[in-house]
């Protein structure tokens, strides 16, 4: 399993507009292309998750995510913003990249958590977050994922 | 979408929720990679569950708990037209329902809540 697998290039946006915690999370949800219901949804089970505890891991990197109902396959998304916003990170910085994860609740294929682990083994590698930084294009992510191994 | 039917969505997403946190591996990641307190943040979905259980009426919490009692998941996908619940059909005037979702419906076989997903 390679996460590259699961990005799509118009999942990965490298100028996220939002300018706090609730608008970075309203447009990488947007990202995922789901109708409007269940973009709400998606953002309250997010919310509820982030409330339990930031997911921002530190790094100027978060990862939310969540389980819903209103995919019927697991769903990511990559985005980036210029300068960061204040996410209640682990380390109280900003942070600049956001990797978004959805799942159904019950996934025959169970790659969830997998895909979980990989995002967070990826962005805790030392120079990841810099060269997050200096992307120019969804290309350059995928490739970056793909130089990483993971 | 009907609300009482958004709930039930959302009690069953918190539901997940739990779930995978009190999983070991999962409770492992949460604790390691995001520092997250796994027995507050159960506790925590715990009282939110009770919450949003107590906000539906009589009617359909009566279902709810009867549905729960056999099933762990209570509101399942309607696919294709198939219950992903017990995988029989669902009729094709439900599947197929211009207003999606506007009201709260059961599989006809099994009895657990239908949401109309594409």
């Amino acid at each position: 399993m390679e996460l590259k697998e699961f990005f799509t290039q118009d999942a990965i946006q490298l100028d996220l507009k939002g300018e706090s915690k609730d608008e970075i999370l309203k447009e990488l949800i947007g990202l995922l292309a789901v109708d409007e219901k269940s973009q709400g949804i998606l953002f309250k089970m997010l919310k509820r998750r982030e409330n339990l505890g930031s997911t921002g891991i530190g790094k100027g990197i978060a990862i939310p995510h969540c389980r819903s109902l209103v995919v019927n396959r697991l769903r990511v998304a990559f985005g980036r913003k210029r300068g960061g916003v204040d996410f209640k990170a682990i380390d109280d910085q900003p942070v600049h990249n956001f990797f978004l994860i959805v799942a159904p609740p019950l996934e025959v294929s169970n790659q969830y958590l997998p895909v979980l682990g990989k995002i967070a083994q990826f962005a805790k590698e030392a120079d990841v977050a810099a060269r997050l930084e200096q992307l120019d294009d969804p290309k350059a992510f995928l490739a970056l994922l793909d130089e990483k191994g993971v | 979408m009907h609300p009482h039917l958004e709930t039930l969505l959302e009690i069953q997403d918190l539901k997940a929720q739990r779930r995978d946190l009190a999983d070991a591996v999962e409770r492992e990641v949460q604790e390691t990679v995001f520092n997250l307190s796994v027995d507050e943040a159960l506790a925590e979905l715990d009282t939110k569950i009770t919450e949003m259980e107590e906000t539906l009426p009589p009617l359909v919490l009566n279902r709810y708990r009867r549905v729960s009692a056999r099933h762990p998941r209570v509101v399942v996908p309607v696919i294709r037209g198939t219950c992903y619940g017990c995988f029989t059909s669902v009729p094709t005037a439900l599947a197929s329902d211009a207003e999606r979702n506007a009201e709260v419906r059961s599989c006809q076989n099994c009895g657990r809540f239908l949401y109309l997903i594409d």
